[in-house]
């Protein structure tokens, strides 16, 4: 046996343990990760209360816009209703479609996975549960803030998809489509915080054993979930970052008359707005892969093709973006290349579908409510993913594209994809928050009321749309026939809603929240988060040697329960987990994780009002918020990063892990790289903008480059990335005065502000203004990247030498100062980048 | 909306008499889209019906079967290579249809440059050297039985080009021109509607193709370029001083505006309001006097200053521009 | 890092190719040097494939991981190579 990290795998069969532990461990266990009461609520960052509140939003979110969809159903049942007027019936769409997709998909497969994955993992919480805290109430109370515009007459208008020119200044004076570009631009970031802490959660806090083999199916969805949400959401939250720009102050990235293009935008939303399909699916298709084994009693056939087939979702569903824009006009070559590609992206959801039915066959399956749900989705999603296909292929999608054949196709795919198996997912888990288990009789109500009502509601909207009937209307003219496939669609939204009602009504007579007594393992589910639990997680880590340890060891669920396992107690007297390595998850080192805090709570509320009062134009407040949020992220930050007295612990049966590791083995670091790809990803986007202006218009670029400016932008950009890394190797060394690394960071945040400083004054003094052209517009936004970047380095430069100040710096390594060098290093290469992409290209 | 719903009666001879016009193609273009949406709806029901087959023996089948269904094998074949041959032949189909689809029209066919504009369509006919030669709305003429070439460009934002019985959609898009082929068979009337999402009343924004045959396009033709200006002196006194001639066009005058639709044809039109009413005395006094309770949020203003006999007045005058 | 890149040296191919032939066709939008470069790039990636289908035929068969690593490698090379060749077939067809 091969190992990774030197450690050596025959010490796993140390476990279980046989001597009897201490009585008082437990006690000292749950002391520590004692439950929140009343107010402290807000202050609780354990991943059950915050998975819980999460998963607690994200359902309201979707009860509200479904009642959006039901009015505008009614609206929309017989010609020329006059139930909404045009602009409201413009609001309730777009509201409808953003909110379900930013403020429901999204966020409610995060909360699942903040909920599910440390107990199907075994680790105690996600790595970094502040973060947790702070996505959440980031998201919820600037969702409910951007929900409640709808009250005023005040929501955007401009479609989910939100196209220019429309929702340009010229077209959409108000401040309706400024909501929607901050609100869900911020509402981004609270996404991609999450899915920060999901990929180390799958990678390094896994139990002991668990190797990529064994890796419970879900965890690997919610792995290529996390790495997607990285590469796909910087691509619109740059999108959002140029429209505000055009509103904000006239740089015409999308206004064709100055260098400008609309498909610009149209590129950049779908290069995100595709892949979030698969963002929603590939969860919620770990979720069936979990519960259809359980359900049916046997083990998932074809576990490595599901595993190939995420994978290459994954992958290939970054190559399909434009097919939403096959009616834009492209080259025949480039129509063929996303045809094909959206032809091969269905080739894994196909594997998906044939190893779920495989694993019914050989199982038995009992029909109860998650099964039905569970079967319902299959069949829903292979309809949905059939008409795929068919729009898949340029020709039909000529005439189907925008009509309401692609609405029934869109709903089969999300609701057959994601509602059903999520509330089979609501019935098989809820016996692990609730004391009770849902009502079977309810659940089946529910489950043949939303399905059927499913099937009427979109079943003949493929029908009404190859009548001719388009998407977005907000009534249609009589004499069309398409009266009576519209009454089916609402009779059918109806029944669909009773479903969701029914649902609710068990919801309140048995769901009882709980993190102690909860029902238990009421369908037998084989994987780790069915081990009894407290806030703690598992009493005590086990060692994995399965796909599913509860079948293949009877006595684990005892002997975990007995802290016969890594960790059962606490090591260090604060709350901790284990941090494995990221193949084969050998322990690593023991990670000291941060409690209840308000301050992640008090930056969210700040974030949220930073962006929402920003909107209705209050910026003195707005700006006030703004200094206040980053005053408590430097707070909560404070807490952290401080290493305990016992520099190497027992972890069980004689096992000794450190408690500090810096470097690229530490999960900090794993994180400040993941959140680098991130904005990286944002850097690719703008220079993809850039290119894409430069070859769409280039007579626009008129203004020559100021090569000579190069001479003091390069040597900048060079003494930043030096002298940062210079601050890390002076950190090690004995001799140097205490003051030395941080002033050698300083020095190097300052020079990444003369370096960005330089550039900007160069291009100045060439005449190119940001609102003349599109050449101006793309160089001016790459050079705002990188101010941003400059001013989080002098930031930092602040807080290490505060922290510096009262000896927190410790030597010879300290993460703080690795991440922050880390950061500065990257942002110098980039500004480095930019300087001399902006004059070779179009100069 | 109930004036709107009110103003309808009579209508019957606008829309055309096909309930499902992707099926019911008038010419070539769409008439092989049609083909492909039979196939493409037969291989998706074929699938479908086999994943249904599949699953009901999962689940209820005997013993057996069930056995061989549920091993990996299973995977391979079903999930796998069954789908890796269907998407062959649909890719290999659909990629030639879409070269045949957008083969180049030959240069001697008649151009037409359509531009979108909230909520409604410029139409021109265009000359040898692609000026415009008649400039006309809402509504296209073309002859049957040859390719036209739609020039799709817009003014304003992103509109959609979809008359369904005549070919695909095609995208208006600010800054570019897309060239749509299109061509009826025979004589008859085909509804369009923009399919892009384009704010206000995107809804109410249709168009009208009429086919003819040749000789009587030709002559349909030959009569507009020769029209001198029509109705009473009266008439055209009002249209100037209630300030319609800023915003619209009738050739021959000195009506020249440009921003909205132009009315040199407008009598003989079937429609109004871009598609959405009848052409008769009643819905275009309607239009003229409040077009805001008709189509709410369209561009022009409403005129309830006039008095009966001005409104009668100045409909008959645009009735009369034929 | 060696496992992560054997497990996904097909989709990166795939990746690779993918955008490689976006370029080229966003270079010259409807010119022939997008053709015969697609067809180019579709060769040069099918050999990728062919190679590294070879190495992880090859590679040791140490732990249970492994041998679940090479196996989901080979089955991801192979849909690869299957996305390629289609995304090669527009050269050929349109």
């Amino acid at each position: 046996m091969r190992s990774e990290t030197g450690f050596d795998p025959a010490l796993y069969d140390r476990f279980p343990t046989n001597e009897e532990r201490p009585p008082e461990e437990l006690k000292q266990l749950e002391a520590i990760w004692c439950k929140p009461r009343g107010w402290q609520l807000l202050t609780a960052v354990n991943n059950n209360y915050v998975g819980f509140f999460y998963v607690a939003a994200a359902f309201l979110f979707f009860l509200l816009v479904g009642v959006l969809a039901l009015v505008m159903r009614v609206q929309l049942t017989l010609p020329l209703q006059g139930v909404l007027p045009q602009e409201t019936y413009n609001q309730f769409f777009t509201m409808h479609g953003t909110v379900m997709m930013f403020l429901f998909a999204v966020p409610m497969v995060e909360a699942i996975g903040v909920l599910l994955l440390p107990q199907m993992l075994a680790a105690r919480d996600l790595p970094f549960p502040r973060l947790s805290a702070y996505a959440f109430w980031a998201y919820f109370v600037g969702g409910l803030c951007f929900f409640a515009s709808l009250f005023f007459g005040l929501a955007p208008d401009g479609g989910w998809f939100m196209y220019p020119p429309y929702t340009g200044m010229a077209y959409s004076p108000g401040i309706n489509a400024d909501f929607w570009l901050l609100g869900i631009g911020f509402i981004e970031i609270s996404a991609i915080a999450g899915a920060i802490e999901i990929i180390v959660g799958v990678l390094r806090t896994r139990a002991p054993g668990m190797t990529l083999e064994r890796m419970p199916v879900y965890a690997w969805a919610m792995l290529v979930f996390g790495v997607m949400i990285v590469i796909a959401f910087p691509s619109v939250i740059l999108g959002t970052l140029l429209l505000e720009l055009e509103r904000a102050f006239n740089w015409p990235f999308f206004d064709p008359t100055r260098g400008g293009d609309a498909l610009l935008w149209q590129h950049l939303f779908w290069f995100f707005g595709h892949p979030e399909v698969y963002i929603i699916f590939l969860p919620a298709s770990g979720l069936v892969s979990m519960m259809v084994a359980t359900l049916a009693r046997t083990r998932l056939v074809g576990h490595a093709l599901i595993v190939l087939a995420f994978l290459a979702t994954g992958f290939i569903s970054f190559g399909v973006w434009a097919h939403h824009m096959f009616t834009t006009g492209m080259p025949n070559l480039s129509v063929g290349f996303f045809s094909a590609a959206s032809m091969a992206v269905s080739v894994p959801a196909g594997i998906q579908v044939f190893s779920w039915i495989a694993t019914l066959a050989i199982g038995r399956p009992r029909f109860n409510a998650p099964t039905l749900f569970l079967l319902g989705g299959l069949v829903t999603f292979v309809i949905g993913g059939l008409t795929g296909v068919m729009v898949a292929m340029v020709p039909f999608d000529w005439q189907a594209h925008d009509s309401y054949f692609i609405v029934a196709h869109l709903h089969y795919v999300l609701i057959g994809g994601m509602v059903f198996p999520m509330f089979a997912g609501f019935y098989y888990w809820t016996p692990m928050t609730s004391s009770r288990p849902l009502s079977e009789r309810l659940g089946k109500w529910s489950f043949w009321l939303t399905f059927t009502g499913m099937q009427l509601t979109f079943m003949p909207m493929h029908l009404t749309g190859l009548m001719g009937m388009p998407r977005r209307v907000y009534t249609y003219l009589p004499g069309r026939e398409w009266e009576v496939t519209n009454v089916v669609s609402t009779l059918g939204a109806f029944a669909m809603g009773a479903g969701v009602l029914v649902f609710l009504i068990d919801l309140a007579r048995n769901f009882r929240f709980t993190t102690d007594d909860d029902a238990g393992n009421v369908y037998g589910g084989g994987t780790l988060e069915w081990l009894p639990t407290g806030l703690y997680s598992t009493r005590s880590i086990p060692v994995v040697k399965s796909l599913e340890p509860l079948w293949d060891d009877p006595e684990l669920a005892e002997n975990v329960e007995a802290g016969r396992y890594f960790l059962p107690g606490s090591a260090t007297g604060l709350r901790e987990t284990i941090v494995t390595s990221p193949l084969r998850a050998e322990p690593q080192y023991l990670q000291i994780m941060p409690g209840p805090s308000v301050w992640p709570f008090l930056a969210a509320v700040m974030t949220a009002g930073f962006f929402i009062l920003m909107t209705i134009h209050a910026y003195y407040p707005s700006f006030a918020c703004g200094i206040f949020a980053i005053i408590c992220v430097l707070r909560w930050l404070w807490d952290t990063d401080r290493p305990v007295g016992q520099e190497v612990v027992d972890v069980g049966a004689g096992i000794r892990l450190p408690t500090y590791v810096t470097g690229p083995g530490s999960h900090g670091w794993w994180a400040m790289v993941i959140l680098l790809v991130v904005i990286g990803m944002i850097f690719v986007m703008g220079v993809f903008s850039f290119l894409y202006l430069y070859g769409v218009q280039p007579r626009f670029w008129t203004k020559p480059a100021d090569l000579g400016g190069l001479a003091l932008i390069l040597p900048a950009y060079g003494a930043a990335g030096g002298l940062a890394l210079w601050s890390r190797h002076m950190l090690a060394r004995e001799a140097t005065q205490l003051w030395t690394p941080g002033v050698l960071f300083l020095c190097g945040a300052l020079a990444l502000a003369v370096g960005i400083g330089a550039d900007i004054w160069s291009w100045n003094r060439s005449g190119l203004s940001p609102s003349a052209s599109g050449q101006g517009a793309s160089v001016y936004a790459l050079l705002s990247l990188e101010a941003a970047l400059a001013f989080i380095g002098l930031l930092m430069a602040g807080y290490l030498s505060a922290r510096n100040s009262r000896g927190m710096i410790v030597r010879p390594r300290n993460n703080s100062l690795d991440l922050c060098v880390l950061f500065v290093a990257y942002a110098a290469g980039q500004g480095a980048l930019t300087a001399i992409l902006t004059r070779v290209v179009g100069g | 909306m109930w004036r709107l719903s009110f103003m309808q009666e009579g209508n019957s001879e606008l829309p055309e008499k096909s309930i499902v016009p992707v099926f019911d193609p008038a010419g070539p273009y769409a008439g092989s889209i049609t083909i492909l949406s039979w196939i493409l709806i037969t291989m998706a029901c074929g699938v479908l019906l086999i994943v249904l087959a599949a699953l009901w023996v999962a689940l209820f089948g005997g013993e057996r079967i069930r056995k061989k269904l549920g091993g990996a094998k299973a995977v391979w074949i079903g999930g796998i290579g069954f789908p890796v041959v269907v998407l062959t032949v649909l890719l290999v189909y659909g990629l030639s249809l879409t070269r045949n689809l957008t083969e180049p029209v030959p240069r001697t066919a008649m151009r037409v440059r359509i531009t979108g504009e909230m909520w409604w369509w410029r139409v021109a006919y265009l000359d040898g050297q692609g000026r415009p030669a008649m400039i006309d709305a809402n509504e296209l003429h073309i002859p049957a039985g040859q390719p036209v070439l739609l020039e799709l460009e817009s003014n304003d934002v992103v509109h959609s080009f979809w008359v369904p019985r005549l070919s695909g959609k095609l995208d208006m898009v600010p800054g570019r021109r897309n060239i749509l082929p299109i061509q009826a068979d025979t004589p008859g009337v085909f509804a369009g509607q923009c399919a892009e999402y384009c704010g206000g009343p995107h809804a109410l924004m249709g168009f009208v193709v009429i086919a003819h045959e040749p000789a009587e396009f030709a002559l349909l033709m030959a009569g507009r370029r020769t029209k001198r200006p029509a109705g009473s002196a009266e008439g055209a006194a009002l249209f100037r001083s209630t300030g319609c001639a800023a915003c619209h066009r009738i050739a021959g005058t000195d009506a020249n505006g440009m921003a909205g639709p132009d009315l040199t044809y407008a009598g003989s039109r079937r429609s109004l309001g871009a598609g959405i009413l009848p052409n008769n005395r009643g819905t275009m006094m309607g239009w003229i006097g409040d077009s805001q309770s008709i189509k709410p949020g369209n561009r022009m203003p409403p005129y309830k200053m006039l008095s009966a006999a001005q409104l009668q007045t100045l409909t008959d005058y645009v009735r009369a521009q034929k | 890092m060696r496992s992560w890149l054997m497990l996904l040296s097909g989709f990166i191919l795939w990746t690779i190719h993918f955008f490689a032939l976006y370029i080229a066709a966003s270079a010259f939008p409807g010119q022939p040097p997008s053709y015969w470069l697609t067809g180019l790039i579709t060769i040069l990636c099918l050999a990728g494939v062919a190679f590294a289908v070879m190495r992880a035929k090859r590679g040791d068969g140490a732990s249970g991981m492994d041998r679940w690593v090479r196996t989901v490698a080979l089955c991801g090379l192979g849909l690869s190579g299957i996305a390629i060749i289609w995304q090669g077939l527009p050269a050929l067809i349109v």
